[in-house]
Order: C-alpha cells, then sequence, then structure tokens
C-alpha cells in the first residue's frame, strides 16, 4: 500500500524539529550560516533534505502574520526524476518514496532538470558528488515506521497514512473549516504526489511552485518515446528501401543521371 | 614540422602551437576536475546544466550532423556530386562525436561510472535513448571512418571489409541520429512549464532534427571552404551548391514548422509585443539562424541561380549562428527566469571548452594531413583504390 | 513498400516495446547480479532518539522541541547538538505553562518568556544564552570606556559550582575580587537597588492599599495615574512580566510599576553614579551578571532608556549588556581567573549596600518576605516584629503558598507567592475569575517568580543534574536565608544607608517625580502577537 503524508501549514512553529530529525536520521552536516534549515533563507541543499521556510503572509483580518512551511521532496506518482535518469538511479518504491541509489548514478544531473519542483540538489563540493534529495525515510518505512521528520514533530503538522487515507482525511479537512484554502497542494500537481499540503494561506505566497503543470511529466516524454521503436522501424524500412533502389538503379547504369526524388519523407 | 616517420607528419604553425597550448591546458584542468570535482564550475543547484552541455554535448552533436546528413545524400539518395564532401565530413563527425564522449565525461559528475548505462537501463529516459545512440553511433562512425584510416596506415585488407560494411553503416547511422538529435530536443519537453514558452513545444524534437539536417551540411561547407584554404584544394562547385540548396529547403521546413508552432501556442504575439531578454534572444535567434539565411536562399533560388562560395558560406554561417543561439537559448536563455539566479560559466568551465575545442582541431588536421581525407576530384593516388572499392557495395565512384 | 513499412511498424510497436523493456529487465538483473549492483539507497545511516521508533505514529511521551527564533534576545540553539530528547518542551509547557498554551496558527511571533528553563534543562546545551562574553571583553579593553557591573543576589550562591564547589556555596567576597581583577571599574551590587525597589514597591503596595481602605479610585503620590488595582503583581521577574504581558494582558494594571532592580541600578548609573563621580555618561557600559536570560531581553526591551532620554540620547540604554552567571564563569575561566582562590572584597561604593532583605530577592518568597518586612515599617512606622524576619509560611519551595499578617491600623494583609509559569496560572485565573464575578480580592500582594525556586534557578545560572533537581535549589535557597540571618548586618531595606542616601541628594522620596522617570515602567499588552488558548 502505497504511504502518503498530509502537511497542515497552519500547524507549524516553525521549531525545526524535523529538520533536525532528518539530519540525524541521513547523517547530514550542519551548516546554519550557509544552508540554514529555518528561517526566511532556508533553502534545500545538498545537506537541506527538508527546511522550514518562514513567509510573512496577511491574515484574513488583514495583520502580517508568520506561517512555516516545511518543504521536502514530494515522492510524486511518476516521478520526472526517476524517468529521467539513465541508469535508473532514482526508484518510486511500491510503499511511495522515490530513492535513489548514489552506486549507480553517473551524475549527469539531468534529474535535477527534470523535476518540477527543484528539490534534487547537487554536491557541488565534493570530488564524488551525490544526487541528494528527501528519500521519505524509506528503510523507515520499509519497518512499518513513520519518516523520521513526521514522527518528532510536536504539533502533528504532518500525518503519515495510507494515501487514500490521507487524501480523504486532506479533503475532509479543508471541507470542514473556512479557514483553508481549498486546494490541496499536491493532489493533482505534477500528477499527484505523496506529499501533500493545505494551507490557510495561498501556496504561491509560502514558495511553492504553483506553476507545476496538473500532467504527470513523464507522460509528455513517453508520448515521444513510445513513438519511438515505431518510427525506428518505419525509418529503417524507408531507408532500406530507397537505398535499394538507388542501388539497383546505379547497377542497371542508366545512362542519365540519376533524378532523385526529394529523399527525406 | 613534426615528422613521427616518414609517412605521417605534422606541420607546426603559430595558431597550430596556440590550439596545443590550449589543448596542454585543457587536459592538465580535466585531470584536476577528475580530482576535485564539479567545484571548479560556476553550475550551481540552480545551473545544474551549463556551459559545457550547451556546447560540448548539445552543439557538438547538432555540428556534428554533417556525418549523417552528408552520408545519407552520398549513399542513400545516390547523390555522386557531392562525393568530395563525404569523407571530411564522416571524419568531422566521427572527431565531433569522440569529443562530445569527452565532453560529457567531463560533465559527468561521476565520471567513472560512465558505462553504467550499459548495464543498467533506465530506459524510461531520453537521456538513457541519447546515451546509447551516441554510443552506437560513434562506433557506426568510427566503422565509416575505418577505411580510411587502415588506409592510410597500409591495412587494405581490413579497409576493404568495412567498405563491405557501407551501406549498413549508413542506414544505421542515419536511424540513430535521427533518434539522438530529435531527443536532444525531447529532452526538455519534461522541462515543460519552467522551459520559457518561446521554446518549449511538444514539437521540439521535430525542431531539433530538422535544425540538425540542415546545420549539417552547413558546417561542411564551412568546413571545406576553411580546409580548402589550408589545403589549396578547389571550391567543389558541384557539391557545395547542392549542400547550400539542401540547407535552404530544410531550413525552410523547420522555419515553417517553428513559427506554425509559436502561433498554435500564441507565442509569437508576444515576440512583438514585449520586450524582454527572452523575446529579445528568440528574435536574434529567429531572424539571424532563419529569416536571413532563408531570404538569401529563396531570392537566389527564386531567380534560378545557384550560390557561389561567398554565399553560400555566408548562409552557412548564418545557419550555424542560428543553431548556436538555439541551443544556447533552449539550454540557459529560456531557463533563466525559473532558475531564479543568473549564471555565467567560470573560467575553468571556459577553458575546458576552449582546449576540446582545440585539441579537436588538431586532431582533425593531423588526420586530414596523414590520412588522405581530402582527394580533390581525378587525383590519382593509392587511395583510388579503396575509394573505388566504395563502389562495390554499390554506389560506383566516378 | 512504405506502406506495407508502416503497418508492420504498428503491429511491431507492441512486441518492440515488449522487447525493449524484457531487455531492459534483463540488463537491470544483470546489473543487480553481476556487472554492477545497485548498492544502497541513500540516507538512513544515521539514528533517531528511540521514542522515534516505533512502527505507524503512535503517541509518545516527549515529541519534538521548543521553537526559537533565531532573533530571540536572550537564547539561542545549536542544531548540531540536538539530540530531539524533548526536554525543552517538557520544561517550556510542563513547567512555565508556555509552549502549547496558544493556539496554532501562530500570529507574528515565536512565543517564548525568555525563562531560559529550556536551557537548563537540554542536556547537550544545545540551547543556550546568546553568549555576550565577548562584547564585554572588548568593552574592558577600550581604554576609553568606563565599564561597570552589578551581580544579582542569586548569583553570588551558584558561580562557585562552576569552579567545583557544592551548590549554595557563598562565594560573594571571592565574586567581587574577580570582577575587580577582570578589571571592572565600578562592582556594584544588584542588592541596592533591590532594597530601593522595596522602598518604591513597596510605597507603591502602601498607596494601593490605602486607597482601597479610602474605597476609592485616584492618583498616586505626585499626579502619576498610577494603577490602584489590587493585588498588586511583582514586577522583578522579567519572563514573568512578558508571560503576563502575553497571556494576561487585562491584568497588566496589578503589575507593580516598578523596574526591575537592574534596570533600577542600570538607569541610575548613567545619571545618579555618573553625576557624582563626574563621568561622561557616554562612556559608561553598564553591565550586569544575572541568574537569568530574560535580563537579557529587559536590557533590550525599548523603554529601557530612562537615563538615556534623562541624558538627552534615547539611543543610550540603561543596561548594555546582561551576562549570565554561566558567561560570568566562563568569562573568569577566560581570564585565567580561579574563583576560590581569591581573598574576598567589598563591593564598591554608592551602590554596593545591600541588606538581607534584599538577597533574598533570590528566592522565591524573598521580595515578598522583604516587602513584608519593610512594609510593615511604611503602614507603621515601626519595624516589624522578630517573627516577620522569619517568615515561614512564604519560604520553600511549594508551588503556589499563601500568607496573611495582622498589621496594625490596617488589619489583615493577605499575600500569595508563585513561582514557576505553570503555578502563576493558578493564582492568575482565579484572580480573572473573581473579577469577572466582582470578588473582592483575595490577595493584597502577590510575588511571581518566573522560575522554579525564584532568581536560584534561574535560566542562566550553573546547569547542574537532570532535570534541574529541587537539591540544587534548596542548597542554593538555604544559603540566601543564612546570609540574610547570619552575615548581613542588616535585614532591612529602609534600613540601608546608601538608599537613604540617594533618596536625600538625588531622588528626594520614594516614588517620586524622578523616581518615577528613572525606577518606574510601562508594560506592553502582548495578547494581539499570539491566541492565548481558552483554558488549558
Ligand atoms: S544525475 Fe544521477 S540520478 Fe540524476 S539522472 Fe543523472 S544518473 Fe540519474
Ligand atoms: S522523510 Fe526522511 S528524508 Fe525526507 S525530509 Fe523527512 S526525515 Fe528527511
Ligand atoms: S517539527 Fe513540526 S512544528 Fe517543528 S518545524 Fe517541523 S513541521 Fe514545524
Ligand atoms: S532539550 Fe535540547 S537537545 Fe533536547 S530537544 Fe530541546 S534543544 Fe534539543
Amino acid at each position: 500500500m502505497s504511504k502518503a503524508v498530509l502537511v497542515d501549514v497552519t500547524k507549524c512553529y516553525g521549531c525545526g524539529a524535523c529538520t533536525v530529525a532528518c539530519k540525524l536520521w541521513n547523517g547530514k552536516e550542519y551548516d546554519d550560516a550557509k544552508k540554514p534549515t529555518v528561517g526566511e533563507k532556508a533553502q534545500l541543499t545538498d545537506i537541506n533534505w527538508t527546511v522550514v521556510s518562514k513567509h510573512k503572509v496577511t491574515d484574513a483580518s488583514g495583520k502580517t502574520v508568520w506561517r512555516f512551511a516545511k518543504k521536502q521532496c514530494l515522492h510524486c506518482e511518476e516521478p520526472a526524476c526517476a524517468s529521467s535518469c539513465l541508469v535508473g538511479a532514482l526508484r518510486k518504491t511500491e510503499e511511495g518514496p522515490v530513492v535513489y541509489y548514489p552506486d549507480l548514478c553517473v551524475g549527469c544531473r539531468y534529474c535535477m532538470i527534470a523535476c518540477p519542483f527543484g528539490i534534487p540538489k547537487y554536491e557541488w563540493d565534493k570530488s564524488f558528488p551525490e544526487v541528494s534529495k528527501c528519500q521519505m525515510c524509506s528503510s523507515r518505512l520499509a519497518k512499518n515506521e513513520a519518516p523520521a521528520c513526521v514522527s518528532v514533530c510536536p504539533n502533528g503538522v504532518m500525518k503519515f497514512g495510507d494515501s487514500e487515507q490521507i487524501l480523504k482525511e486532506a479533503r475532509a479537512t479543508i471541507a470542514s473549516d473556512k479557514r483553508y484554502i481549498k486546494h490541496i497542494y499536491g493532489e493533482k500537481e505534477a500528477g499527484g504526489t505523496a506529499w501533500m499540503y493545505i494551507s490557510d494561506q495561498p501556496f504561491e505566497k509560502l514558495g511553492f511552485k504553483t506553476a507545476v503543470k496538473n500532467q504527470s511529466l513523464p507522460e509528455y516524454t513517453w508520448k515521444i518515446i513510445n513513438k519511438i521503436p515505431a518510427a525506428l522501424v518505419v525509418w529503417g524500412g524507408i531507408l532500406t528501401g530507397v537505398y535499394m533502389i538507388t542501388n539497383r538503379r546505379n547497377a542497371v547504369k542508366s545512362s542519365k543521371n540519376n533524378e532523385n526524388k526529394g529523399g527525406k519523407s | 614540422m613534426i615528422r613521427i616517420n616518414s609517412n605521417i607528419t605534422f606541420k607546426m604553425t603559430g595558431f597550430r602551437k596556440l590550439l596545443m597550448l590550449f589543448s596542454g591546458i585543457f587536459f592538465v584542468l580535466v585531470f584536476y576536475r577528475f580530482a576535485v570535482g564539479l567545484s571548479i564550475t560556476n553550475l550551481s543547484d540552480a545551473w545544474p546544466w551549463g556551459l559545457w552541455t550547451v556546447i560540448d554535448v548539445k552543439l557538438g552533436i547538432a555540428l556534428a550532423a554533417g556525418g549523417f546528413t552528408t552520408a545519407g545524400i552520398y549513399y542513400v539518395l545516390g547523390i555522386k556530386k557531392i562525393e568530395s564532401v563525404v569523407k571530411p565530413a564522416i571524419l568531422t563527425a566521427w572527431l565531433g562525436y569522440c569529443m562530445v564522449a569527452l565532453g560529457l565525461l567531463v560533465d559527468l559528475g561521476r565520471w567513472y561510472g560512465f558505462w553504467h548505462p550499459i548495464v543498467s537501463w533506465g530506459h524510461h529516459s531520453v537521456m538513457f535513448e541519447l546515451y546509447m545512440c551516441v554510443l552506437l553511433y560513434t562506433i557506426v562512425l568510427t566503422a565509416e571512418f575505418a577505411p580510411i584510416f587502415f588506409d592510410g596506415i597500409g591495412f587494405k585488407r581490413t579497409a576493404k571489409f568495412f567498405v563491405g560494411l557501407t551501406g549498413f553503416l549508413v542506414i544505421a547511422g542515419i536511424v540513430l541520429s535521427t533518434m539522438h538529435q530529435s531527443s536532444l530536443g525531447s529532452m526538455y519537453v519534461l522541462m515543460a512549464g519552467r522551459l520559457d514558452q518561446l521554446w518549449w513545444t511538444m514539437a521540439l524534437p521535430i525542431l531539433y532534427f530538422s535544425s540538425a539536417v540542415a546545420v549539417g551540411p552547413a558546417v561542411v561547407t564551412c568546413e571545406s571552404a576553411l580546409s580548402g584554404k589550408t589545403y589549396n584544394h578547389e571550391w567543389d562547385n558541384e557539391a557545395m551548391p547542392f549542400l547550400a540548396k539542401w540547407s535552404g529547403y530544410v531550413l525552410s521546413f523547420y522555419f515553417v514548422v517553428r513559427i506554425i508552432d509559436l502561433i498554435v501556442r500564441g507565442q509569437l504575439g508576444r515576440l512583438f509585443t514585449t520586450f524582454d531578454a527572452q523575446t529579445f534572444m528568440c528574435l536574434l535567434e529567429l531572424i539571424i539562424g532563419s529569416v536571413l539565411p532563408l531570404f538569401f536562399f529563396w531570392s537566389y533560388n527564386m531567380s534560378g541561380k545557384f550560390m557561389d562560395k561567398k554565399m553560400a558560406v555566408r548562409n552557412a554561417i548564418f545557419i550555424i549562428l542560428g543553431v548556436v543561439l538555439n541551443r544556447t537559448n533552449v539550454v540557459i536563455t529560456g531557463m533563466w527566469k525559473s532558475a531564479g539566479t543568473g549564471y555565467f560559466p567560470s573560467t575553468q568551465e571556459i577553458l575546458i571548452t576552449v582546449g576540446l575545442t582545440s585539441f579537436g582541431i588538431l586532431v582533425y588536421l593531423f588526420i586530414s594531413e596523414n590520412f588522405g581525407v581530402f582527394t580533390p576530384h581525378g587525383a590519382e593516388d593509392e587511395d583510388v583504390s579503396v575509394r573505388s572499392g566504395v563502389g562495390a557495395s554499390g554506389v560506383p565512384t566516378t | 513498400m512504405e506502406k506495407s513499412n508502416g503497418k508492420t511498424g504498428a503491429v511491431s510497436r507492441r512486441t518492440f516495446l515488449k522487447g525493449v523493456t524484457g531487455a531492459g529487465l534483463t540488463g537491470a538483473a544483470a546489473a543487480l547480479t553481476g556487472c554492477k549492483s545497485t548498492g544502497k539507497p541513500a540516507g538512513g545511516t544515521g539514528w533517531t532518539p528511540q521514542q522515534y521508533n516505533v512502527p505507524e505514529n503512535w503517541p509518545v511521551q516527549v515529541r519534538g522541541r521548543v521553537p526559537i527564533d533565531p532573533e530571540n534576545p536572550s537564547i539561542v540553539r545549536d542544531d548540531k547538538k540536538c539530540i530531539l530528547c524533548g526536554q525543552c518542551i517538557e520544561a517550556c509547557n510542563k513547567v512555565q505553562s508556555v509552549q502549547g498554551y496558544y493556539e496554532l496558527p501562530i500570529k507574528d511571533d515565536i512565543t517564548c518568556v525568555n525563562c531560559g528553563q529550556c536551557s537548563l534543562w537540554c542536556p547537550t546545551a544545545a540551547i543556550s544564552e546568546r553568549d555576550d562574553v565577548d562584547k564585554v571583553i572588548t568593552a574592558l579593553k577600550d581604554k576609553n570606556l568606563h565599564v561597570i557591573v552589578q551581580t544579582a543576589p542569586a548569583t553570588r550562591v551558584a558561580v562557585g559550582e562552576e569552579f567545583g564547589l557544592p551548590p549554595g556555596s557563598i562565594i560573594e567576597g571571592k565574586m567581587v575580587a574577580a570582577l575587580k581583577k577582570m578589571g571592572f571599574h565600578g562592582v556594584f551590587d544588584t542588592n541596592f537597588t533591590a532594597d530601593l525597589t522595596i522602598m518604591e514597591e513597596g510605597t507603591e503596595l502602601v498607596t494601593r492599599v490605602k486607597n482601597a481602605l479610602a474605597g476609592g479610585h485616584g492618583g498616586g503620590e505626585g499626579g502619576h495615574h498610577a494603577p490602584m488595582a489590587l493585588p498588586q503583581f511583582t514586577s522583578c521577574s522579567p519572563g514573568w512580566v512578558k508571560f503576563c504581558e502575553y497571556f494576561y494582558p487585562d491584568l497588566l494594571e496589578h503589575m507593580s510599576t516598578c523596574k526591575s532592580p537592574q534596570q533600577m541600578l542600570g538607569a541610575l548609573a548613567k545619571t545618579y553614579y555618573a553625576k557624582k563621580k563626574g563621568i561622561d555618561p557616554a562612556k559608561i557600559v553598564s553591565v550586569s551578571i544575572m541568574p537569568c536570560t530574560a535580563k537579557k531581553f529587559e536590557a533590550a526591551r525599548p523603554e529601557m532608556n530612562s537615563a538615556g532620554i534623562k541624558n538627552g540620547n534615547a539611543k543610550m540604554i540603561d543596561v548594555d549588556y546582561a551576562l549570565t552567571t554561566r558567561e560570568l564563569a566562563k568569562m573568569m575561566k577566560i581570564f585565567r581567573i580561579d574563583l576560590t582562590t581569591l581573598k574576598d572584597q567589598h563591593y564598591d561604593n554608592i551602590m554596593g549596600e545591600g541588606t538581607g532583605a534584599a538577597v533574598i530577592f533570590g528566592t522565591t518568597g524573598g521580595v515578598m518576605e522583604a516587602a513584608i518586612r519593610s512594609g510593615y515599617f511604611l503602614l507603621t512606622g515601626q519595624n516589624p516584629p522578630e517573627l516577620l524576619f522569619n517568615l515561614e509560611p512564604v519560604r520553600g519551595l511549594q508551588g503556589v503558598k499563601k500568607a496573611s499578617l495582622n498589621v496594625p491600623g490596617v488589619g489583615e494583609l493577605r499575600v500569595a507567592i508563585s513561582h514557576g509559569l505553570g503555578n502563576a496560572r493558578v493564582l492568575l485565573d482565579q484572580l480573572r475569575e473573581d473579577k469577572k464575578n466582582h470578588r473582592e480580592p483575595r490577595f493584597h500582594f502577590i510575588e511571581f517568580m518566573s522560575c522554579p525556586g525564584g532568581c536560584i534557578g534561574g535560566g542562566g545560572q550553573p546547569r547542574t543534574a537532570l532535570p534541574p533537581s529541587d537539591a540544587v535549589r534548596q542548597a542554593r535557597l538555604d544559603s540566601l536565608y543564612t546570609m540574610d540571618a547570619k552575615m548581613y548586618k542588616k535585614r532591612l531595606s529602609h534600613e540601608n544607608k546608601e538608599v537613604q542616601q540617594i533618596y536625600t541628594e538625588f531622588l528626594g522620596k520614594p516614588n517620586s517625580e524622578l523616581a518615577h522617570q528613572l525606577l518606574h515602567t510601562k508594560y506592553t499588552d502582548r495578547g494581539s502577537q499570539l491566541t492565548a488558548k481558552k483554558k488549558a
């Protein structure tokens, strides 16, 4: 059964416990000065698989308020990164995580370009760099444990469970509480993701990429790739045909110069 | 003049020394880069791809399209008048692809794993298709180039064996090229929503392929003009006008698709109503790369004239510039807004690209001087026997 | 040919796809078994505390941590050291009733009363005070500056612990010696302003009580519209003050307008002291050594610039740096001063005298006891009976203490004491309830201390065994009472000679115009910065 996490932005108070849990669990370094994990400057980096970004927004009464948005890989149902990887170093597992196998990776960085959310980061300073992104704690999930960040949150910002159940809950929450905007970020984005968000603030104000298409991106490519075999056969056939005709003509050695039809049809 | 033995020599000039210097720097830098990683570049999480991807890979492959186009024209369509350009074109293509492979290796973060795709298939990936095609096509090109090489070093039999494969190789080459030239475009289809609408389209593969088919002969034209100067061989008055025409027609096709696509996706208007870096670069690309060369081409074509050397070379240059602009725009200009920050290559990045190109030119010069690549019409030497061997596979030589 | 090819293509497409996929799988299999193994997935090489390693997402006893704004003037956290033990939440939530007592979403503030209890509980010292030691050392090195320091009552029974002495070791004289050795130009005692606080706050209380007895509302002496509400709350614990501003802004009229002793001394140093010594107040750097992290916040409150305003420079603040006891110990170690080997020295004149009544400010109930001693005097004109020098009901570590005594001519004076903000809620909610129902106030005077045990258990005190134990608190607290009973010559604030001197020479009388300017303050309603939970 595929797992999902629902993040309720309104409940987060920005303690950053989740970011520490992630670093503890995954053995990532800390660099508060250059790569902070919480606050207005917080950004996903090679060592920050998750961050809590701070946003100043306006609440219903017109007052400036703060919101904290816990960000990490969204674990697409149809991940563009995995579809882009030429060695299958990124894989969608059955439980939901999109997992990275560093030993396979060749470091072409196409996944970074491919991800519509700009999630995969790179260890630019290392001699033998790896792509770096949240693994949704796949090894914990395998033991049926919640991701580390989920389990440490003091406010229950994140709910972990079976994806259908989680989606149902998300729908129920935004339907029953009128503070929430009527959008579940991640329900449809890029064809749906395992991490979903609900919020009382428009998502673009919380630094979410809202231009992301609803269609799954690999589908675009697949539309092209799946034509290749046929094209290959047809194109090869045509070329062989033309080649043979040309040759026969030459063999006949007509005295006239060969007249050619446009070859590129 | 460097003399390796009585047959193999290499002339030294100031320009060549400069190229050697750059190549030297290139190799030193490459070792350094392999040791310390990509930190010598200005690449970042916002710009995972930069100069190397644009020039060493994307442009390299596009500009090396001369190999399969001329081979196709010559062998498949049987247009013999372009014979004089086929060999140099194959040589350029072969070298081009070798350089692309080298460039890619330098660009790969975990370069020592370059062989992984062979055993671990990411068959959903355009990149995988590209990798495989480039790999296979390089092999094909090597085989196509083999006769020249073996002949040059005197292994006539081996040369003959490869000549026998020509038909198969040419067709395989065209099929593989079609796939990966268009894949270079398909690669950016995945960037839906991020690549600027001026460039993002489902037609990217068609556009990439057709522009490659147009630019291939253009490169061959320029190359021929240049090498003609160096080696004092004549401007081929039959082959060159034909290539110019070929490029003209294919480019027309490209341009029509490009414009229709822009219209269908409602982007054409933006080109003229908004002014920003994106629209400017796009206009520049379209004017230099398509409008100007097409204008010259059609004005000549309509009046039934053949292009002379100057016109043909000028048009070719336009087309090449157009492709350079187009590839740069897709990788850099079009991604600028969604990247959020800017990018300019570091000195090391530039030096590596310059060095790689220099090295390529040096190898080209070396081979063309020693392996009888340019054999003007009717020139009689022992190579002819091999070339007439080509006839054995069906295409007779003059 | 072309047509048939097209057909072949259509038919063979699926087959071809299958072929490709099949070959891909074979390749993958080969990769898995032979040439190239997939290896291990990234991540998962570390650990998390045991409570988080349970199937699913079961509730656990302790989870997460408190939020700390990076701009917090009092405390900082080093993520590298955080082990997500959750102790800080225990302190913040269970002891101080701050975390978890406001609704989510938050507004434009990360609720924190700056008490620093979390920093005491944090087992790895990931949470710690914002370190100002370097700034003080820089100031000390600057020959142009006149750097003075004051030390709070509770520091003298705790700083020794940082040098291996048992909890509660009385080390006042040695601490003074160390400060002088470090080069402070004036070493003063916060006890002095504690006594002064008693005079000001006691007078304020007397006014409020008398006003109530007269059954009316009215301005205080000097024409200030001083609040008259009873009970009066003590205001010397800045964590408590902020807590009240956050959660009980409706009760702020009960808060004594007196500044805390730290701020009183700060304001006087750049006015009274500067004038008497002929020093340019702009050259004075005023440092305080406090058992408390909230003192850093208090010193930085925008309204804490009365000396500045008096001197015509609103940017000049009364107390420049507030260091914790821990920072003091660190500083001594930087100066390579072994506290234990020093010879006792005395505080410097004009702001260096303190009484036993002042020194017990450092423990829960102490302010109350001191206030009662002098309040008795202020109300009756007589010194209190012996009994009031050992007021057992207000002493000790019980969370909420109550006492009442008969003051001749006034009647029954009822007081209450709480320490640890969780305990404060008991009294505050009760008061709110009473006020809603228009009941007579149960108390005249309530002492609130933010930290358990009072200042001796402050968030800036030396870290103790975990969790901060009552044994340590008791030891420190006993020592303060010992000092009061046995070591200090005087035990009544109003008998402090230097206090008497400052009134005659500078301030006039308690609650005078000038006293109001320099020694009293206003509070901020912070109710809009959070959504307090209705009732926890
Ligand atoms: S960088 Fe690595 S993981 Fe990403 S697409 Fe390339 S090979 Fe795959
Ligand atoms: S799921 Fe695991 S890897 Fe991903 S952000 Fe949370 S802790 Fe980090
Ligand atoms: S642990 Fe929870 S409350 Fe704390 S920052 Fe993360 S999501 Fe927000
Ligand atoms: S007490 Fe310290 S170590 Fe424990 S969770 Fe809080 S900050 Fe982290």
